[in-house]
């Protein structure tokens, strides 16, 4: 999952995000309003993690610019401004989420999470393959009953696949929605996850790569 | 009703005053007639008996004495009976309209008050609603430009006046809020992403504890900075002597150490400063002001402070160079939590409150704060305090 988590603090912005990573998703962060706006230019980011209180570019712009052009990515709110007015504003102004500081790590990665689901379409919490089950929220992985030790990107690279419901997935898409800004896409990463993940998943074999295609579960 | 109450007392007395007139007429009427009959016994006496505007006369040898006589009473007698029912139709017909007065003007009065008054029961209505949400409304008075219309147009300035100000107090604590919060959801970010690491070494759980302890410092200075700006905002409690030049060397004195670690060239020239004031007040005048300097400042640049007395003022000036600040960037620096430049809030030090309460304190003090951009870059900054 992409996220874009735009915080003028740098020490939050970072905690924040290395929070985040840990618990898989590919995180990019943006400093202020323009360097937002820039950002979401580049990429579609499944979810966007907004503090209002920008310099330059007021956050609330933000989120009336991305429902202006209809991006999919879906916004939660992260700001100290709690009232109750405060957050019908900003869930009025598009907002899909609206979460007050200080809060409680594990409530954000939820309803981030939670948030990701329904960009596109709407998939279950826990993903069922046959003998495979994977839980996302639990960073889980169980299949015939023993629970596979994956890396955060194998998680992610899984979970995605699931998440595809055996549609074709290209190894640029995989880059694109799992690696974050800072993956080379001239390396082999893509393909040598991939090979680590069968390799853990073992007998019999789940994801099949379809020639000039990519991959699919 | 107060109009008409007066009117009917003032229509009683003016009906009482004729009444009283024409009964001393009449009166006078009835002794001449009485006075005529009785000088009947002169001869060669011509009665004149006046009623009405006409005058009846009668001589003695025209009529005969005796005749004369009865006729002059007979004519008094008219004149009495005539007079005293003109008097009493004057009564009735004066009572008559004077209450048909009195009820025309108590209906006049009504009306009038109600038109020209009314601006007055919209400003009371309005007066009465007023509350912190509605301060947005005005009266917007229309109608003739008269004393009435001048108190809604006075009475919607003050409407203004009132906005701006609790605009700017829920603006102080929105900023407030959001200072004090900050560095409260950093330290949780910090400690749940820490212990939420299953593998977290030692090493990682140590730097995370410095980490919030460091964020704990920064939240007592704000907090101090705020609690310091509520006081200064609230006047002075100690007022005595003090020399504005003496408080600068000491605070000069405990920065000299930062001074030299940041390379940082100092001018002084400090002549003689007498004035009065709270001494730990101005104390942190001095000091945020000096910090200021020191914090923005250019690598290998300079601060230069001078004090003295100008006229009839104390003087304190820093100066310091570093970035160019524009003009109207200078002017809102004293505003609270305004931070020269884009960043707002955890970049760099300072919580942006420097300013702001050097300001309360220069208030409090009679003092004026001038923040002048310099062209060469950085600012001066100029207190002026009303010398001893």
């Amino acid at each position: 999952m992409r996220v874009l988590l735009v915080e003028d603090h740098v020490e939050l912005a970072e905690t924040v995000a290395t929070g985040l990573r840990r618990e898989g998703m590919a995180v990019d962060v943006a400093l202020d309003g323009s360097d937002a706006l820039a950002h979401l230019a580049l990429t579609d980011y499944d979810v966007l993690v907004l503090d209002r209180d920008l310099p330059g570019v007021h956050g609330d712009q933000i989120c009336r610019s991305m429902v202006a052009e209809r991006r999919d990515g879906r916004i939660l709110m992260l700001t100290a401004s709690g009232s109750i007015e405060d957050r019908v504003d900003g869930l009025s102004l598009g907002a899909d989420d609206y979460l007050p500081k200080p809060f409680a790590f594990a409530e954000l990665v939820a309803r981030v999470r939670a948030l990701g689901r329904r960009a596109g379409a709407a998939s279950p919490p826990a993903l069922v393959h046959g003998d495979l089950r994977v839980d996302p929220a639990h960073r889980l992985a169980i299949r015939g009953g023993q629970r596979l030790a994956l890396s955060p990107k194998e998680f992610a690279v899984l979970e995605y696949l699931l998440g595809a419901a055996g549609r074709i997935v290209s190894a640029e898409e995989l880059l694109e929605r799992v690696w974050d800004e800072n993956a080379d896409p001239f390396t082999s990463t893509v393909k040598v996850t991939i090979r680590r993940l069968r390799a853990k998943l073992g007998e019999p074999p789940l994801i099949e790569t379809v020639t000039r295609g990519g991959y699919r579960i | 009703m107060l109009y008409s109450g007066v009117f009917l007392i003032l229509g009683i007395l003016l009906l009482a005053i004729l009444i009283l007139s024409v009964r001393q007429s009449t009166h006078g009427v009835v002794v001449s007639a009485e006075g005529a009959a009785a000088k009947l016994v002169e001869p060669h006496v011509h009665v004149h008996v006046t009623t009405g505007g006409s005058t009846l006369t009668a001589t003695p040898e025209a009529l005969g004495l005796e005749h004369a006589r009865a006729r002059a009473h007979q004519l008094g007698a008219v004149a009495v009976n005539v007079n005293n029912s003109d008097l009493h139709h004057l009564l009735i017909w004066s009572v008559f309209a004077l209450a048909i007065m009195a009820v025309a003007s108590i209906g006049v009065g009504w009306l009038l008050a109600g038109r020209v008054l009314r601006p007055l029961q919209v400003i009371t209505a309005a007066a009465r609603e007023l509350s912190a949400s509605n301060l947005h409304e005005r009266l917007a008075l229309d109608g003739p430009n008269d004393e009435l219309r001048e108190l809604g147009d006075t009475f919607d300035e003050l409407l203004a006046r009132l906005e701006s100000s609790f605009e700017s107090q829920r603006q102080f604590v929105a900023n407030a809020s959001h200072e004090l919060r900050t560095p409260l959801t950093l330290e949780r970010a910090i400690l749940e992403v820490t212990l939420a690491d299953p593998d977290a070494s030692a090493a990682s759980l140590r730097a995370a504890c410095q980490r919030v302890l460091a964020i704990g410092e920064q939240q007592e200075q704000t907090i101090e900075a705020l609690l310091t700006l509520a006081r200064s905002e609230r006047g002075i409690e100690h007022r005595q002597p003090l020399l504005l030049d003496a408080v600068t060397r000491q605070v000069l004195a405990e920065r000299r150490d930062e001074l030299e670690r940041r390379g940082l060239r100092l001018d002084t020239e400090l002549a003689d400063a007498p004035t009065i004031g709270d001494p730990r007040l101005v104390e942190r005048l001095v000091a945020n002001l000096l910090d200021n300097a020191i914090r923005h400042n250019a690598p290998q640049g300079w601060v230069a402070v001078t004090t003295g007395v100008e006229g009839e003022q104390a003087v304190l000036s820093v100066a310091n160079s570093g970035a160019v600040i524009g003009a109207e960037e200078a002017e809102q620096l004293a505003q609270p939590f305004r931070r020269a430049g884009t960043s707002r809030i955890g970049h760099g030090d300072g919580h942006g409150l420097g300013l702001a309460i050097v300001s309360a304190i220069a208030t409090a003090h009679g003092a004026t704060l001038a923040v002048l951009p310099q062209a060469t870059g950085g600012l001066r900054v100029e207190v002026r305090f009303p010398a001893r």
